[in-house]
């Protein structure tokens, strides 16, 4: 509890962003795991061609750096780092197209009009809460169409507070956060001079209604201010304050330079980013399948994921942050007329690791053509759960909603609560 | 006159006699030897309170066929007519009666005798055995809706599981025939052994003996339950309490059975106060008033639930003023906080009249011209005449063909992902406003449309027929004002409504279906009975099966009432002229758009209507759906008796009795604008406008613009037109529930001290700032006309001259211009409507 003075000291300072004292005072969880980068693999990623090699996959399986463990021949540089990765192959999910994938991977619920569910980022934001200031939850980049997918990734009924701040993709040139710096033609000196305008300007109305709002808002302008004039929170967002070698070990693309802004946040004190770089390069190959893994998937997954593993490591992250790389489902063990896969969410695999969460370990396993599950269903809430206890998060927690429905945070199949995965501790 | 009138004083007297004084029930009829009836005996006075005396009263009953407690509870004893007099002080009141014991003694019924048993103690409330998978391996239904399953889980042991009719786990009875003392439900109940929710009586009680002598019998259930057995419904009294501190009030709870007649529960509900420390209750039904404030209290018994409003009210106001009334709206609401000590504020200001007005029936701010224009005329008709010349202008068009969007849920992804067919939805809606259809027919457009028309657009969320279940969830909500979600999956856990009843509305949409073949171009309609279409997939024998028991489902009222398909009969149109009939379909509406200028409903949440979450002014409620039937279901006439009202004419500037007040319309409700109304007035003030992109086009991979003067309440595909402003000011998803927040957060701050839209702004040639100070305008015209544009109102001395000044002593004129715009649109004055 020594801690428990300077929280006390503090906490006045974070009252306007709708944490009471009580909450900060509340212990927090104590997992290894304090923060999360989902890498995430939009459009579905076919499991025979990645982390679940078969025979009906064009690919060959090659051995890793752990003994017992073969991937797809297209990961190279990720089989040297196996170590530091577990699989799952035994993924079993629902929502058989985009939108209801997305949802269901995103919150382990099914899309139900009704209701917005809170995406396991939010969650994680409210469970752990702020650290340095920084946005505990992030999502870059933004995507430029399809704007839907963007409102699974928010907080529902939890609040806007834990949304995240979608950001625009930090490889184009004009990379810039919006409202985190100070337009140019704003400086310091005249922010004060339109703060002095504002209290005059509303002095007459604030006297004459009452309101609790009016607080709220003072306090978010305060917070804002701080924001804006700390340095330590614009340059986390700078990615120029990176070597161009890292850089370009992650990549120049947005799949790389996503990745390498997701390790520059957690390690300034963000709580979830999903680094979503793959919009405009989708993994939804319903034609050409091969080709499109073997020239424009896996490349780019093979290089930034193993830049991610390398660079955690080198900076002392790789033990307090949760790496999870995949996509909404995976896709058909059999090809289409187009040569493509369709999607499949019977049976798909994923990788994890980090942040207290063992690497080089296999769960589950699919049949011959990894088409079905053969040992071991492995829920979206197991997932969860897995991810949650690494954080020291209890698992089995459940929120009510604004009308009183009770949701778990780890929703498995069957309105069953997600166990976390006990092999991968 | 209108002087003397607000001089005019009610005279209230403390202490004073009462104006009259009456017995509660004042006609009553038992059925049976044994049966009860509790009187409250209520005084009434001057000031509109009333006070319990009940147990000050001295009662007598006028013949043999029943006696009466020295609390007022009569018990019948042989047939005959009975009068029951109360005598208080030089105060007598009675009431007339009949007893019957043609129908012999009662029967042993598990629900009444057992059932009550559980409601009383607590041991079926959703917080314990009566939650949705009940609670500790025992389900029970909620205050005992559904004896039958009770029995079961009692008897035969076994849990409720969501999903599947099967029970969970091992099914453990819950009684021991064999040695009655021995059953779990006693032994939980006495502490015998651990239970979780503690003792709830002792051995030496009379539930205890009633349920040890029904185990003994062979825990029978009883004969099956009737319309002579089932609840229709719970009736309270009083329905709305005020009490002063320490006062204490007697509620009388009544069951009505489903064929008609009294019965008299005070006795078996159980009590509970949302807020004890305002109001607490007895467990034989007394309210104790502790601390000023409002609170509800919640009454259960036999399956129905039903509340109370209690207002703990503070000392008289000396000199109450008579306040004048406009309308019904003003009888209610002002009569309510008469009794709760309160004084409505003064009426606004015309300048503070018109701002709200304009905002909450266009969305739009007044013109500077028409400010002063209206605060100068002395036309006494003034407010009624602007009123009539906003309903149904272009603005009013556009700004609640907004408001329907958002309700119906107008956008692309969820009109069948094609642009034009959230274009053609919402044209629908724009053309029902521009005519004023009635609303009743609205309604019965959108629930039936079939074909290619704009309304059968909103069926086809993600571009496929949504499931029964959604869409019928969906319409409830709209057009019901209430959530039956959780009955999908379960009975309601705080309402009468069961998962077959979900069902039954849902299997009305089971067999919905859309065709076409000429690529996106397709029709919606609902498949004919065992008939082909040709498309190879059905021929007409789509079933809609019961998640839990996986029987078919046959279309289904809530009334029970099957409606039988025939052939190619549209099976909606039944269900349609059902709901646009029904109560629900006139009250949800009503209270909706009370909703839009009120600042919350009188059901709060608007979506929300339920036993146990009671109207602040039932009977408003009541009458105003009552007017909105006999209008024609017409929208306009119900909001212009809404902002006629003096209720919505008060000033926001609360007064010394009313400062606390959020729910009762004491004074106006300072309330934020809607993201898209305030966007649109900082286009307004800065003269530059706003153009909405998207990248998702017809067109592909081409950004498009939305057309110059094109507002943001008139975009009808907010889920592919990006904007950070309205994302962060609370636009609501309209693939979701459109659930709008509107609360400040870190997001506003942060955009309102470097964003775009605070910004950019400012500095645009084209704007209105830029244009002035080019073209030499003071300071001070400049200042006048800035006010009158985003406050509707000028600026008072003592803030011009302020402003003036501070403008006057920075050296750089545009940056100090660009700082006051800027601190103008940031200001609470501007971003509410108050």
């Amino acid at each position: 509890m020594s801690s428990s003075r300077r929280q006390f000291l503090t906490a006045g300072s974070l009252g306007f962003l709708g944490l009471s004292l009580a909450d900060l005072l509340r212990a927090k969880p104590m997992g290894k795991a304090q923060s999360c980068i989902l890498l995430w693999l939009e459009g579905g990623p076919s499991q025979i061609d990645t982390w679940d090699p078969k025979p009906n996959s064009a690919f060959q399986p090659i051995s890793t750096n752990v003994p017992g463990i073969q991937i797809s021949e297209l990961l190279p540089q990720v089989s040297r780092r196996m170590d530091r990765l577990s699989l799952v192959r035994s993924m079993h999910t629902r929502g058989s197209d985009h939108p209801q994938g997305t949802h269901y991977a995103i919150t382990g619920h099914e899309v139900n009009p009704a209701m917005q569910f809170p995406s396991i980022g939010a969650i994680l934001a409210k469970e752990t809460g702020i650290r340095n200031a920084m946005p505990p939850h992030v999502l870059a980049p933004q995507w430029e169409k399809a704007r839907q997918y963007e409102d699974y990734f928010r907080a529902g009924f939890l609040g806007p507070e834990y949304d995240p701040m979608c950001i625009p993709d930090p490889s184009k040139p004009d990379f810039q956060i919006a409202d985190l710096s100070l337009p140019k033609s704003v400086s310091a000196a005249a922010v004060e001079n339109r703060q002095g305008f504002l209290q005059m300007v509303d002095r007459r109305y604030r006297k004459l209604v009452d309101g609790a709002e009016h607080a709220q808002m003072d306090g978010f302008s305060a917070q804002a201010w701080k924001m804006l004039l700390n340095p330590g929170v614009r340059e986390a967002f700078d990615l120029s304050k990176e070597s161009e070698k890292v850089r370009d070990r992650y990549g120049r693309d947005a799949v790389g330079q996503s990745a390498l802004m997701a390790r520059r946040l957690v390690e300034a004190g963000t709580r979830f980013v999903t680094a979503a770089g793959f919009h405009s390069n989708s993994w939804d190959t319903h034609a050409k399948n091969d080709e499109g893994h073997r020239d424009r998937l896996c490349p780019p997954l093979d290089r930034t994921l193993s830049a991610l593993l390398d660079d955690l490591k080198d900076r002392g992250l790789y033990d307090s942050t949760v790496v999870l790389a995949m996509g909404e489902f995976g896709r058909t063990p059999f090809v289409n007329n187009d040569r493509g896969r369709d999607h499949w969410p019977n049976c798909w695999s994923l990788a994890i690791g980090g942040g207290g969460i063992a690497g080089g370990r296999v769960v589950g396993a699919s049949d011959a053509e990894g088409a079905q599950v053969k040992d071991r269903a492995t829920s979206m809430g197991d997932l969860f759960a897995t991810i949650y206890k690494a954080f020291g998060i209890d698992w089995t927690k459940e929120y009510d909603t604004p009308i009183g429905r009770p949701i778990k945070i780890a929703n498995s199949l069957e309105d069953q609560t997600g166990n976390p995965l006990a092999e991968l501790f | 006159m209108k002087g003397l009138w607000l001089l005019a004083l009610a005279t209230v007297v403390w202490n004073a006699e009462p104006v009259a004084v009456r017995l509660v029930p004042s006609e009553f009829r038992l059925y049976r030897a044994g049966a009860a009836q509790q009187f409250v005996f209520a005084a009434e006075y001057a000031d509109g309170s009333t006070r319990d005396v009940t147990d000050a009263a001295q009662w007598a009953a006028s013949s043999v066929a029943g006696t009466v407690s020295e609390s007022g509870r009569m018990t019948a004893r042989w047939a005959g007519a009975v009068e029951v007099t109360a005598k208080w002080g030089r105060w007598q009141a009675s009431a007339q009666g009949q007893v019957e014991t043609a129908g012999g003694d009662e029967q042993f019924r598990f629900r009444s005798a057992i059932g009550s048993i559980l409601t009383k103690r607590g041991c079926n409330s959703p917080a314990c055995h009566g939650g949705v998978k009940g609670r500790g391996g025992l389900k029970l239904s909620a205050a005992s809706l559904f004896p039958l399953d009770d029995y079961e889980w009692i008897v035969q042991g076994g849990a409720y599981q969501v999903l599947s009719a099967q029970a969970k786990g091992e099914r453990k009875p819950r009684i021991d025939r064999q040695n009655p003392e021995a059953s779990l439900l006693l032994q939980k109940a006495t502490g015998a052994v651990a239970h979780g929710g503690g003792k709830r009586f002792a051995v030496d009680s009379d539930e205890y003996r009633t349920i040890l002598g029904w185990v003994r019998r062979g825990a029978p259930f009883g004969p099956a339950e009737d319309e002579t057995s089932r609840v229709a419904s719970l009736e309270v009294y009083p329905r709305i309490l005020s009490l002063e501190k320490a006062q204490k009030h007697r509620l009388l709870v009544t069951a009505v059975m489903e064929n008609g007649r009294r019965e008299d529960v005070t006795a078996q509900a159980l009590y509970l106060s949302s807020d004890k420390a305002t109001a607490g209750i007895s467990e034989a039904g007394v309210v104790n008033a502790a601390a000023l404030g409002e609170t509800s209290i919640l009454v259960r018994a036999a399956g129905q639930a039903a509340a109370v409003i209690v207002g703990v009210i503070g000392e008289p106001v000396a000199n109450y003023p008579a306040v004048p009334r406009q309308n019904f709206i003003d009888e209610f609401v002002f009569e309510k906080l008469r009794r709760l000590r309160m004084v409505p504020s003064a009426l606004s200001h015309d300048a503070e009249f018109l701002r709200r007005v304009c905002l909450d029936l266009t969305g739009t701010l007044p013109p500077p011209g028409r400010v002063e224009e209206f605060v100068r005329s002395r036309d006494p008709k003034k407010r009624e005449r602007v009123i009539d010349a906003l309903i149904g202008s272009p603005e009013y068009v556009d700004y609640w063909t907004f408001r329907f969007q958002d309700l119906f849920r107008v956008a692309m992804f969820a009109n069948g992902i094609n642009a034009k067919w959230s274009q053609m939805y919402g044209e629908w809606i724009r053309e029902s406003i521009v005519k004023n259809k009635p609303y009743d027919r609205m309604a019965w457009e959108r629930l039936t449309a079939q074909g290619y028309d704009g309304p059968t657009r909103h069926f086809l969320p993600y571009d496929v027929i949504g499931s029964p279940e959604e869409t019928m969830a969906e319409e409830v909500r709209v057009f019901f004002g209430r959530r039956l979600e959780c009955a999908q999956c379960h009975n309601h856990p705080y309402e009468t409504w069961s998962q077959d009843q979900f069902w039954g509305l849902a299997a009305f949409f089971g067999r919905m279906f859309k065709m076409g073949d000429t690529g996106n171009e397709y029709v919606v309609f609902d498949h004919p009975l065992d008939e082909a279409m040709g498309n190879g997939d059905v021929n007409g024998k789509i079933q809609v099966l019961h998640p839990r028991t996986k029987a078919e489902l046959r279309p289904t009222l809530l009334d029970g009432k099957t409606v039988m398909a025939t052939g190619r009969e549209n099976p909606r149109k039944a269900l349609a002229d059902w709901m646009v009939q029904h109560p629900y379909f006139a009250e949800a509406t009503v209270n909706r758009i009370w909703s839009e200028f009120f600042g919350r409903g009188l059901v709060e949440p608007v979506d929300d209507f339920r036993s146990t979450n009671p109207a602040t002014h039932p009977e408003l409620l009541t009458r105003l759906a009552e007017e909105f039937r006999r209008s024609g279901h017409d929208l306009r006439a119900l909001m212009r008796t809404m902002v006629v009202s003096r209720t919505y004419q008060l000033s926001a500037e609360p007064s010394a009795t009313n400062r606390a007040d959020r729910v009762n319309y004491s004074h106006a409700l300072p309330r934020p604008l809607l993201a898209e109304v305030l966007l649109d007035a900082i286009t307004t003030v800065t003269g530059v406008e706003e153009r909405f992109t998207t990248t998702v086009t017809a067109a592909g991979n081409v950004t498009q613009r939305t057309p110059a003067g094109m507002r943001a309440i008139q975009l009808r595909e907010p889920d592919v037109f990006h904007s950070r402003f309205l994302d962060l000011y609370g636009r609501p998803n309209r693939l979701a529930l459109p659930e709008r927040t509107g609360k400040a957060n870190l997001g506003q701050a942060l955009h309102m001290l470097a964003g775009s839209i605070y910004n950019e702004k400012l500095g645009a040639p084209e704007g209105w700032l830029q244009q002035q100070l080019r073209g030499g305008a003071t300071d001070a015209s400049m200042l006048q006309t800035l006010y009158l544009t985003a406050f509707g109102r000028p600026p008072e001395l003592a803030e011009s001259q302020e402003l003036l000044g501070a403008l006057a002593a920075r050296p750089d004129r545009n940056e100090a211009w660009k700082d006051l715009v800027w601190a103008i649109l940031c200001s609470r004055e501007f971003a509410e409507n108050h």
